[in-house]
């Protein structure tokens, strides 16, 4: 993305403007932001005209999120709930397959009750990792169904899974698990919270990214 | 569309800016002449959202330029109101009338 006298507007609020913009605006809000960023560098300067196009970015991304969700409520709904029912079956599958795995090696490479400490720390790492993982594939599915509002559909529920499930953990058995694991239960706690459903987002973004280079491309043979 | 819809707000004033540059108009031009008349800061997102909307409605169509090299080979798109949109836009200018009409403590304020 450059234009005549050689500066580029700052790229990752471009690339996040790309990854919320529908295909039929892709073109026409990154040609107008680059435009009215040449005109304001070439009055102001570079750093101002930086400062404009974040400005600019922010503001355009908050309103292509709330207008994604007005124009497409039904799709976007549909895509949120696909994600939900996915991880109501499958959010145990990433632990149980761990254990499984891990319990494997233990009973045929390391000798009964030897190293335990080891094998709680693999398996806690295991877990986490395989949260974050799962995270990132549900990410990715619900974003693939929810064609033009990939980053609509996977915040949402990426807002609504990660507190609400901290939330009832906490109030349905926290008090319990504190007393049993007490400060151990933070990194999963974090993770639950802030990091699913972090990758949740990420997996659509992968996506979104994905067919915005994909329309370019096309774009680019066509024209 | 019913004959009872009316534009809200936004979208009376950017349907007026379209008609205002006619056949200049697209996202920068539509922007900065709300800017420049109104002298409220728009941004690009809000007006795309609202041309969005009224598209939707059948108040006004669009179709994209050339590719030009300030803009990094990206296209502008242009649009232009419908009769439809001018429809609404005389509604709710009409509506808009029959409500001030009378009313002094508004042209007191003018």
């Amino acid at each position: 993305m450059t234009h005549q006298s050689g500066a580029h507007p700052p790229r990752i609020a471009a690339w996040l403007v790309d990854l919320f913009t529908s295909n039929e605006h892709a073109e026409s809000i990154a040609g107008d932001l680059l435009e009215e960023f040449s005109a304001v560098e070439s009055k102001s300067g570079v750093e101002s005209a930086r400062r404009w196009y974040w400005r600019q970015s922010a503001k355009t991304i908050g309103f292509l999120v709330s207008t994604g969700f007005r124009i497409a409520p039904w799709s976007t709904v549909g895509a949120v709930m696909g994600g939900c029912v996915l991880l109501w079956f499958g959010s145990s599958l990433p632990e149980r397959a761990i254990v499984g795995f891990l319990d494997l090696r233990r009973h045929h490479v390391m000798p009964q009750h030897s190293r335990l400490d080891i094998y709680v720390f693999w398996l806690n790492t295991s877990i986490l990792i395989g949260r974050l993982l799962f995270g990132l594939l549900i990410g990715w599915a619900v974003a693939i169904v929810a064609k033009e509002r990939e980053m609509v559909a996977t915040m949402t529920l990426g807002f609504l899974y990660g507190p609400l499930n901290t939330l009832v953990l906490l109030a349905l058995i926290g008090g319990r698990l504190w007393a049993e694991y007490g400060w151990r239960m933070v990194p999963h706690l974090m993770v639950l919270a802030f990091g699913f459903p972090f990758m949740i987002v990420v997996g659509g973004a992968i996506v979104r990214a994905t067919r915005v280079a994909m329309l370019r491309r096309s774009l680019d043979l066509c024209g | 569309m019913s004959n009872r819809d009316y534009l809200g707000e936004f979208e009376h004033i950017v349907i007026l800016a379209l008609l205002r540059l006619a056949a200049r108009a697209y996202g920068v031009t539509v922007r900065q002449e709300i800017e420049a008349r109104t002298g409220r800061e728009v941004s690009i997102g809000a007006v795309y959202a609202t041309l969005d909307r009224l598209q939707a409605k059948g108040y006004v169509k669009s179709q994209l330029g050339d590719p030009t090299p300030e803009r990094g080979g990206r296209s502008k798109r242009f649009f232009r109101v419908t009769a439809q949109g001018i429809a609404a836009v005389n509604r709710t200018h009409w509506a808009l009338r029959k409500m001030t009409d009378g009313l002094d403590v508004i042209e007191g304020y003018a």
